[in-house]
């Protein structure tokens, strides 16, 4: 544990009656640093975040902000949500719909018994910085997904809480919306060099909003580490599949050389590929290759097999193409419209991963 | 530890509020005598005297007849009711939402003397069918006829819930057994009725529970020819000895707890079940109706024919009461019109105290015990622990109990408590039991405000800083102003109608017009009564027309 350590999370545990949430997840946030807690549903994330914030209540383990103890199950240590001084941004926004704008920010200052002179200028500044000044007085009704978002987090802001909790912040604009908020949120966060920590089931918007991504899985962390690092070197399945757009396809363990093996797939390939497992010969094993490393080919070649392309989809910036292999459909991605019929498929071994 | 102290007192006083009075019935009824005498000791002698009377085991039976004849009336009625407001094409439908609801909102006891002063044997109505017909087919006074006007006065709480249970149930739902080939009517049996089973089946018990609770209609219309029911028979009890014989009336009290205990809980596991129901819900898109056809005609005209008899014959049968001197055979009514028994009222220091009372009570005294049902609902609001479910069966416990002998329990604490006796002669008592007995009303109304609050709302509150009490006092209380008005003037209304529980708690200082009309009916002042039923609905109509303009829900 570092000087520059902000929040500390170990080893925690929770449970709802006799279901465990969280089966011992220990992490780190450094200052200045954004961190996303990843997962499908039911992997735990949330429940982590609220945890954090004092919401849930964990039986083991211990958080620490900046040093300070906030639960620690061994000492008997649980300071109440109140008093852990840290800015939670609702998946709902959660603003209290009997206030106004200004009312809404200006009330965590109110229960820090700030001066009334102080509580205008500083609701004022967080409003302005969050381009919301000209809404002050309005109601929470009147304003839209995006606004509101903001004055929630203007609410978690003004009191400078040295870390940041955000639930699911893109999960209630519209697709369209959600990336260019996606870039608000990270440019501020980083203007501002604020500690945040983030919850998201989003792969693309973990990826692209924080320095370090930590993938839960059943309650447990299943991978951390940079954005770069989740998606090209992922250490389980499971992270292999959970980021980006796959090809997978099961099969056997055909040959085992040195970091490389074989694998005999039941569509009837044959792939070199990363070995990632301890599966000896024979036994059962899945390829995972990104659509993106699937490449067409002009004609045969090393790695490449022939393959029946069914269909092409327009998707915009890209087609994608449809093959079929055996019971298996793989996809891979090109510039120009293909016709259906047999094209050569080229499966680059460094791409490809064998769990 | 200031935050659980202010809650664990809360808990405390509405333990002992509940529990005391109670289990002071269920002492005193193993007793020989009042609890009082130093010559009682604990015996099972009253159970065996009652047990011995065959009056109470006629009153039994009539219950049960009453119970059960009332279900099968109310139960089909306001199922088909609920259907044909909220799945067809009745004309005036929007319209007939409001009248539909009266019944729940007038005094049984007041009912009953509608019904004798328009359907008895002299009364408006008969005498009017008499001269037309030669002769009226009913009898008002027979056990069958308290049953039907049981059954009819009860259909609006079977529509009640059916008709949520079917507001709730998705579109989708029979839009999928639409397109999957059934008729409207097929969709109706296999799909709408079977998904609102679990809201009738509690609802069945709930009215078979209320048939054993029924005090006003019987005490009213089963008086001259002597039929009596449970409720009635304790009444009848008080002075059945020539001395009070408290232990014989807690043990018929008792006796009436052990059924209507287990039909609470049964109703709890029923309602558990049927909100699983619900909460399967698909989205609920707005549907069309179904077209009735012709039939749309007939159903309205059945729909008037109901509202009839349960609202309009009663009610114009004590306004038009309540303005004449003299009724009968060969009376013209416009020759005997006059405002003395008004004047009567008005000049008696009793039914004005009796008034004034009812008026504080309800207003006052509801907003009163409205706090009262907020500091509860917000001790157990979102913590789900041992003392918050030991709540939810205490605030469940008084349901079982009805409110005629709920009154005379909270008579007998605040008689034999020494600190608490100065205040029984004083509207406190009187307003204590009423908060007890409708405890479990009020709750409902106080917790289903509170569950409209969004918990990420209070959760924002602790993260930016505020400690539970500061959250409850800045963002749940302001965000449920509009359920708390709306609670307190559906209490006001409940309290106005509320007539039993007063009975026993009448004395100089506590009159309520209630329970006064129970009392002034014994001694047979006709023309008080009335007149005071007529105030008392006024009452009742001033806090529906006032709930009705702030848009208070009639229902949840």
């Amino acid at each position: 544990m570092t000087d520059k350590t902000i929040l500390t999370v170990d080893n925690l545990a929770l449970s709802y009656g006799s279901n465990p949430i969280l089966k011992g997840v220990s992490m780190q946030l450094r200052r200045g640093e954004v961190v996303s807690l990843l997962g499908p549903s039911g992997s735990g994330k949330t429940t982590l975040l609220r945890a954090v914030a004092g919401l849930e209540q964990p039986h083991h383990g211990s958080v620490s902000i900046a040093g300070r103890a906030i639960y620690d199950a061994a000492a008997g240590i649980d300071i109440p949500a109140e008093k852990r001084e840290l800015g939670l941004v609702f998946q709902s926004y959660a603003l209290w719909p009997h206030k106004t704008v200004f009312d809404n920010v200006a009330y965590p200052l109110k229960l820090r018994k700030v001066a009334d002179n102080e509580i205008v200028q500083r609701v004022h500044a967080a409003l302005k910085n969050l381009g919301l000044d000209h809404l002050a007085e309005r109601y929470p009704h009147q304003l839209s997904g995006g606004q509101q978002q903001r004055v929630s987090i203007a609410r978690a802001l003004v009191y400078n809480p040295p870390v940041i909790l955000l639930d699911e912040p893109l999960s209630n604009l519209d697709a369209k919306m959600r990336e260019e908020a996606r870039a608000w949120l990270r440019n501020l966060i980083v203007e501002m060099q604020l500690s945040a920590l983030v919850v998201t089931h989003d792969q693309s918007e973990a990826m692209a909003m924080s320095d370090r991504i930590l993938l839960l899985n059943g309650g447990v962390i299943e991978q951390q580490g940079t954005p770069t690092e989740m998606y090209g070197q992922p250490q389980t399945y499971f992270v292999a599949d959970f980021m980006g757009s796959n090809n997978i396809m099961a099969g056997r363990i055909g040959d085992i050389r040195g970091g490389t093996a074989r694998i005999d797939l039941e569509n009837g390939l044959s792939l070199w590929g990363l070995r990632r497992t301890n599966a000896a010969i024979g036994q059962e094993a899945k390829a995972v290759i990104r659509v993106e490393q699937t490449l067409l080919a002009e004609g045969p070649g090393e790695h490449r097999t022939e393959i029946d392309l069914a269909t092409s989809m327009f998707l915009g910036d890209r087609f994608e193409y449809v093959f079929h292999a055996g019971a298996d459909l793989l996809r891979a991605w090109g510039k120009g419209h293909e016709a259906a019929g047999k094209r050569w498929l080229e499966f680059p071994p460094d791409a490809v991963w064998v769990f | 530890m200031l935050e659980t102290l202010p809650r664990r007192v809360v808990v405390a006083l509405l333990a002992l509020s509940v529990f005391f009075p109670i289990g002071l019935v269920l002492y005193q009824s193993i007793l020989s005598g009042p609890f009082f005498m130093p010559a009682a000791r604990l015996s099972l002698e009253s159970f065996v005297f009652i047990f011995d009377d065959p009056d109470f085991w006629m009153a039994a039976r009539n219950t049960i007849a009453v119970a059960v004849g009332m279900s099968l009336i109310a139960i089909p009625l306001g199922a088909i009711l609920a259907f044909i407001m909220v799945r067809t094409d009745l004309p005036g439908r929007k319209w007939l939402e409001t009248p539909i609801m009266i019944p729940i909102f007038v005094s049984p006891v007041v009912l009953g003397f509608g019904y004798v002063v328009s359907l008895g044997p002299v009364g408006f109505f008969s005498v009017w069918f008499e001269s037309l017909f030669g002769g009226v087919p009913w009898n008002i006074y027979s056990l069958a006829s308290i049953i039907v006007i049981a059954g009819l006065t009860h259909v609006p709480h079977v529509y009640l819930y059916s008709s949520s249970a079917l507001r709730n149930l998705g579109s989708d739902v029979e839009e999928a057994a639409r397109l999957s080939g059934a008729s409207p009517f097929r969709v109706a049996r296999d799909v709408s009725i079977p998904m609102v089973s679990p809201a009738l089946l509690y609802v069945g018990v709930l009215v078979f529970f209320l048939g054993f609770e029924i005090f006003g209609l019987p005490l009213i219309l089963g008086d001259p020819e002597g039929h009596l029911v449970l409720t009635t028979y304790l009444y009848k009890l008080t002075n059945k000895l020539g001395t009070p014989s408290y232990h014989l009336m807690a043990a018929v009290a008792t006796c009436i707890i052990a059924v209507t205990f287990p039909l609470v809980l049964l109703q709890r596991a029923l309602l558990k079940n049927a909100q699983r129901f619900v909460s399967m819900k698909g989205k609920s898109a707005r549907q069309r109706p179904l077209a009735l056809g012709p039939w749309k005609w007939v159903a309205f005209a059945v729909i008037l024919a109901w509202l009839f008899i349960t609202v309009v014959v009663p009610v114009s049968g004590i306004a038009l009461r309540s303005v004449v001197s003299s009724w009968g055979q060969g009376v013209n009514l416009l020759e005997v019109l006059t405002l003395d028994h008004f004047h009567a009222v008005f000049e008696e220091a009793t039914m004005i105290r009796a008034i004034v009372n009812s008026i504080l009570i309800g207003t006052l005294g509801g907003a009163l015990a409205v706090g009262g049902y907020l500091a509860i609902g917000l001790a157990t609001h979102r913590k789900n622990d041992g003392l918050s479910r030991f709540v939810d069966y205490i605030v469940l416990t008084p349901r079982a109990v009805p409110g005629l002998m709920a009154g005379l329990a909270v008579f007998w604490v605040f008689l034999f408590v020494p600190f608490l006796a100065p205040l029984r002669s004083t509207l406190f008592s009187v307003w204590f039991a009423y908060a007890v007995v409708w405890l479990a009303y009020g709750m409902r109304l106080i917790q289903s405000a509170l569950m409209q609050v969004g918990p990420e709302l209070e959760e924002a509150g602790r993260l930016v800083g505020a400690s539970r009490p500061r959250v409850s006092r800045d963002i749940t209380v302001p965000l449920i102003r509009n359920g708390l008005l709306g609670a307190w003037l559906l209490i006001f209304m409940i309290f106005e109608r509320e007539y039993s529980t007063g009975v026993y708690l009448l004395s100089p200082g506590t009159e309520v017009i209630g329970a006064q009309i129970v009392s002034l009916w014994a001694s047979g002042a006709v023309d008080v009564v009335a007149a005071l039923s007529l105030i008392n609905m006024a009452l009742v109509g001033i806090g529906l027309a006032v709930a009705l303009r702030f848009g208070v829900k009639l229902h949840d």
